[in-house]
């Protein structure tokens, strides 16, 4: 397979469920999660390369979850992806260190294009700083785009 | 409304003008008035005083005159014998003593007999004896004298000035003759008005200088008041029908009275003339304050008036905006909503096709699945474009607003759309002068504007003549920019609901219906304003507002 890990997480099932199958198909090796709960706990047992996050979810957001992640796993990418365009949203993901801010419904071979390159920075990430850092800070920014 | 209509506006007017009027013309009267009484009473002083005071500074000089004129002819007395004026010397005397003026009329030299010894002038008098005469008494008596006027030996009115020179044991005495005229000249020098004269009657009354009006050389004058007083009278006489003032001041020597005297009427004259002036100005002052009335109640009833137009306007925007924010809420819940269960459907899509392209299908049945899944994508692209517009239009927060020249903004976004004008045989043409920059954000000015050049070209696209203009000003202050299609028009029924979202005349499909909501949006959001005017069968014209950066931005140089 691809050789790194992805979460995906969403509370529409349907659409994680699909999503998952299309990126599987396309060599991405997916695990999801339908609440934010519990994805904290994987993303600091170690080896998840990119966090694919809805913003609005039940329990914890997106834009939490973002932040807890790059808190505990700095070395891990976050794709923030939403059905709903806020330029708040978006300018606070970014400047909270997310890779990408996707507005649903997203290209799949686009997506797809992200996450390969979100996984690679975050490899790139891994093999340059030694440790995690005590917030992500001292990482390089994150090339936004949208 | 506010002013009931054009009845309420004239009422308004007139209440204005009543207004105004009181509040100016009012005061106007009372100072004038004020002034008046004030002015009436001042006058007689004034008059008065300046009579007073000009006689004054006259006796000082005629005093000084004749203490001169004295001086002038002792001194000569003194410098010289008998022997030497006798023998010659009194012509010289009397080219020198005249040189300045004709100030004398003769000079003459009496022995202490009386005798006329010798004598230079234009009377024949030599060899008169004066023994008798008053003058002669009086210069022996005194030594210097001032005679009055009289008619002497010459049979002309006179007056001399006599000096007695003591010589040995004798005396004789230097006699000059003053010129009448010159001294009734110099006398009348202090004139005032038309009617005013001064002149010099003796103790008597009799008049010792020539007048204008009053009388002849030694008349009786008539003057009642002849007893020496000190300082300047002033007195009112009736001579004839007409009223006098008379102004008197005793000379020192000789006793002469000096006296000014002036009709009344005349005197008064400037007084007359300031009322009229006053009077002629006070109209004028009513006059224009009648006029500055009207114009300052029409011009403020022409401003209440369109203020009153513009509320109107603004009501009626506001509840468009009102209408246009609620539904922009509303929107951007439903495209949260759609957005879902559009991506899993795309996404379900994707995976059929994934499917489509190794499940063990019959052939014809694949391509069936992959065009239908096409379609699908196809019809998931178009939800995503309307949820993307409305997501927009209830979000228009954006980049962050900078100093931009919107003629350069049209400028490039005219470059950009002639081609697509030019597609559809439309003839895209810009009009833009000169302004100030504004603080937006380009990209909003950008949307807004491709929004309406793009509606404007659909306008028209295919129309043999079919032509967009965009033209910018600057108005008052505001940037106005105004987009002119010369295309069918939009009904007006259509008018009030053209900045709604999802209102659109495209056909199904063509259009999503929210690009002018989207532009009604963002230039309220740029405190600008839009408005579309529209005739059909003529054209269209929308209209956009917008205010200038508030710095002292400098204008930009616009190109036709």
């Amino acid at each position: 397979m691809s050789g790194f890990a992805v979460l995906l997480v969403d509370d529409e099932v349907a659409f994680t469920a699909i999503l998952a199958k299309v990126l599987r198909r396309r060599g991405i090796d997916v695990e999801v999660y339908n609440r934010g709960d519990g994805v904290l706990d994987r993303v600091r047992r170690g080896s998840v390369d990119v966090a694919i996050l809805d913003v609005k979810m039940p329990g914890t957001s997106g834009l939490e979850l973002l932040a807890e992640i790059k808190r505990h796993a700095p070395g891990t990418e976050v794709i923030l992806m939403t059905g709903h365009l806020s330029l708040d949203d978006e300018a606070d993901g970014l400047a909270a260190g997310a890779f990408a801010y996707l507005l649903k419904p997203h290209p799949i071979d686009d997506l797809v294009a992200r996450v390969e390159a979100a996984a690679a920075a975050a490899r790139n990430r891994a093999s340059r700083v030694a440790g995690p850092g005590p917030g992500g800070r001292d990482a390089e920014p994150p090339e936004g785009s949208h | 409304m506010s002013a009931g209509g054009a009845n309420g506006y004239r009422t308004m007017f007139r209440t204005l003008v009543v207004r105004i009027l009181a509040v100016s013309v009012l005061p106007l009267l009372v100072i004038a008035s004020a002034n008046f009484v004030l002015f009436l009473s001042l006058n007689r002083s004034v008059v008065i005083d300046g009579h007073s005071s000009l006689l004054r500074y006259h006796r000082e000089s005629i005093e000084a005159f004749l203490a001169s004129l004295t001086a002038e002819v002792a001194t000569l007395a003194h410098q010289y014998t008998l022997a030497e004026l006798e023998g010659g010397d009194l012509e010289r005397v009397f080219e020198v003593i005249q040189r300045e003026a004709s100030v004398y009329t003769d000079v003459g030299i009496i022995g202490s007999d009386g005798e006329h010894l010798k004598y230079v002038g234009p009377y024949n008098l030599a060899g008169r004896n004066y023994r008798s005469t008053e003058w002669f008494a009086q210069v022996v008596e005194k030594g210097v004298y001032v005679s009055d006027v009289f008619m002497g030996f010459r049979g002309v009115p006179h007056f001399v000035i006599a000096v007695k020179r003591q010589e040995g044991d004798g005396f004789w005495i230097l006699r000059a003759t003053v010129n009448t005229d010159y001294f009734s000249k110099l006398v009348d020098a202090a004139r005032l008005g038309r009617t005013g004269e001064t002149f010099i009657v003796n103790r008597q009354g009799l008049y010792q200088t020539r007048t204008h009006f009053a009388g002849n050389l030694l008349e009786p004058s008539g003057y009642p008041d002849l007893e020496p007083h000190d300082g300047i009278r002033v007195r009112r006489l009736e001579v004839g029908s007409k009223g006098y003032f008379y102004t008197t001041t005793w000379l020192a020597a000789p006793r002469w009275l000096l006296i000014s005297r002036q009709e009344v009427s005349d005197a008064y004259s400037p007084l007359r003339r300031a009322i009229v002036v006053g009077i002629l100005m006070s109209a004028a002052g009513v006059v224009g304050a009648g006029i500055l009335a009207v114009v300052v109640a029409r011009s403020q009833v022409r401003r209440i008036k369109r203020a009153d137009r513009e509320k109107e306007a603004l009501t009626a925007r506001l509840v468009a905006t009102g209408k246009t924010a609620a539904v922009g809420e509303m929107s951007a819940g439903l495209a949260h909503e759609i957005n879902n269960p559009l991506a899993t459907i795309d996404t379900l899509q994707t995976w059929i096709r994934d499917l489509a392209g190794t499940a063990p299908i019959a052939e014809d049945d694949r391509a069936e699945i992959l065009d239908s899944a096409g379609k699908i994508g196809e019809q998931v692209e178009r939800c995503k474009a309307i949820t993307q517009g409305l997501l927009k239009f209830a979000r228009r927060v954006e980049t962050r607003p900078a100093e931009v020249q919107l003629n350069e903004v049209l400028r490039e976004l005219a470059t950009i759309l002639r081609a697509r004008a030019r597609v559809e045989g439309v003839e895209l043409v810009t009009e833009l002068a000169p302004l100030p920059a504004m603080l937006a954000s380009t990209t909003h000015l950008q949307q807004v504007f491709v929004n309406l050049v793009n509606n404007a070209v659909d306008a028209v696209a295919g129309k043999p003549d079919g032509r967009v203009e965009i033209r910018s000003r600057l108005d008052g202050g505001t940037i106005r920019v105004d987009v002119v299609d010369n295309g069918a028009g939009i009904p007006p029924e259509n008018l009030s609901s053209i900045f709604l979202p999802f209102f659109t005349t495209k056909p199904v499909g063509q259009g999503t219906g929210l690009g002018l909501a989207i532009c009604h949006g963002l230039v309220q959001e740029l405190g600008g304003a839009i408005e579309v005017s529209s005739t059909v069968g003529e054209g269209t014209t929308f209209t956009v507002t917008l205010p200038p950066a508030p710095a002292g931005a400098q204008p930009q140089g616009g190109t036709p």
